[in-house]
């Protein structure tokens, strides 16, 4: 297997505001990591430091086997927006508010990517919009304006928009929080299908059920550290720490009785 | 009363009263052309976070927008031919105060309409892999253009009604015409009726469209 992304020590601040204390995390080709905390906890700065949507104020990023960024002098160290703009374009990210442009149709907010920053023509561009949207399952809403669709499908087409990049690895940041209970499920469906597939992906979720079963480790993080992490058997259903063990305690206060037959998780 | 109302002589010299029309619609579609091109770039600048951009744009929009127009009309045409290298006749003047008034208040425009699109779009376009530059082009601009119409049509509006300021430096526009034509034929209130309504003739139309304009935005959204 080969190495995807490495965070060495990645520290970030905002003002005096220490949101990531150092966080050592290699991911593979092909798994799926799944980052699970309170709010605050620092999950979703992280993700947003691997994209450089929020640049790191400490440490190093190393993606494909790349170092990001210019070691400075005097020890400082630099990333300049020049050589961050072409990193986010091979690394995906769905927001938890879709972020779909309003003012294009479903089929031309998959091109975008691709005709403005990769520079492809407009047949390629609409050969690889169709199919990304197929794969969604919403080339038949192609011709449609974002709003006039549901929320689940919403975040669908963003995901087919990231995906239109073809991107090494993919990011989700509270992808489904924003969704009615009854739309969860079909996007979660969709990032499962990304994950069997063998792409790469870090997912944000408060869905533990779904981190259960997509996840191939889970990392739990508090104040900005990662505190445990592990197969999802080990962090779900046996946790070392007593910050996860409430933390799963508080997710699963109230629960529905299992019905005979089914497999208990 | 028992004025007698005499529109004769304003026929009789109406080629007067023409190049007037010609005078204030040169006028006005010169300025707003550039006031709105300029109006981007300095609204952008206020955005920067580079003092050295951001201050002269602010400075700049402050000046003209917290001086009366006249004054500047006023200042282009008697004070800034003895200050500068440039001769400058009247119509230069009048474009000059117009033209800058209005960068000033279309660069509020453009800020105050970017500013309304939410951050999330910004970010998709980043996320992308976009430049800033494409996310304001591709992305923001678009969106908020369309909320920008009704602004720039008032300010279009304004600008028309502003021109005739440009009379007091005697540059034959509209107003400066019916002065010409009321000292001629001793006719005042018949000529500044007739202008009254010329410049309500052509005001109001677009005035009405904008408001049209601004409910159907309100229905969309």
């Amino acid at each position: 297997m080969t190495e995807m992304l490495r965070l060495e020590g990645l520290v970030k601040h905002f003002g005096d505001l220490e949101v990531l204390k150092g966080i050592d995390l290699t991911v593979m080709k092909g798994e799926t990591i799944v980052l699970l905390g309170a709010s605050g906890s620092g999950k979703s700065t992280l993700l947003r430091c691997v994209n450089f949507m929020e640049v790191p104020t400490g440490g190093r990023v190393h993606l494909m086997g790349n170092q990001i960024g210019r070691e400075g002098r005097g020890g400082s160290f630099d990333y300049a927006e020049r050589d961050l703009v072409p990193i986010r374009a091979r690394v995906g990210m769905v927001f938890q508010h879709f972020n779909l442009f309003p003012h294009m149709t479903v089929l031309q907010n998959v091109m975008e990517g691709p005709r403005t920053v990769l520079g492809l023509s407009k047949s390629e561009c609409k050969m690889r919009a169709r199919k990304y949207l197929d794969k969604v399952g919403l080339g038949w809403k192609a011709d449609a304006w974002p709003t006039h669709l549901s929320g689940g499908q919403q975040q669908r087409v963003a995901i087919a928009r990231a995906l239109a990049m073809e991107p090494e690895i993919m990011l989700f940041d509270e992808a489904t929080s924003a969704l009615d209970p009854e739309l969860v499920g079909e996007v979660l469906d969709t990032i499962k299908e990304l994950a069997d597939e063998g792409m790469t992906l870090m997912i944000v979720t408060h869905e533990l059920g779904f981190a259960y079963t997509v996840a191939d480790r889970v990392l739990f993080l508090s104040g900005g550290r990662i505190l445990e992490e592990g197969r999802p058997d080990d962090i779900l259903l046996s946790p070392r720490e007593e910050q996860t063990k409430s933390f799963l305690r508080g997710h699963s206060r109230f629960r529905l009785p299992d019905t005979p037959g089914q497999e208990q998780a | 009363m028992d004025y007698a109302w005499d529109f004769s002589a304003i026929l009789q010299y109406r080629a007067l009263l023409w190049v007037g029309l010609v005078n204030t619609f040169k006028l006005a579609a010169l300025c707003l052309v550039l006031g709105l091109a300029f109006g981007l770039p300095v609204g952008l600048m206020r955005y920067a976070r580079a003092r050295w951009l951001n201050w002269p744009a602010t400075a700049f929009v402050e000046v003209f927008r917290n001086t009366p127009v006249l004054v500047q009309i006023m200042w282009f045409f008697f004070a800034f031919p003895i200050i500068s290298p440039f001769d400058v006749n009247a119509f230069t003047a009048a474009a000059l105060g117009l033209t800058l008034n209005t960068v000033a208040f279309s660069s509020e425009i453009y800020r105050a309409g970017i500013q309304s699109i939410a951050k999330g779009q910004w970010e998709a376009g980043k996320a992308l892999g976009m430049t800033r530059r494409q996310q304001l082009i591709r992305v923001i601009l678009p969106q908020a253009l369309r909320r920008m119409i009704p602004a720039f049509m008032n300010r279009a509006i304004e600008l028309v009604k502003m021109t005739s300021l440009a009379s007091v430096i005697a540059y034959g526009e509209l107003m400066h015409q019916a002065k010409t034509i009321s000292t001629i034929a001793f006719n005042p209130i018949e000529m500044y009726t007739v202008v009254a309504l010329i410049f309500f003739a052509l005001i109001a139309p677009p005035a009405l469209a904008v408001q049209r304009y601004e409910k159907s935005l309100g229905r969309r959204d």
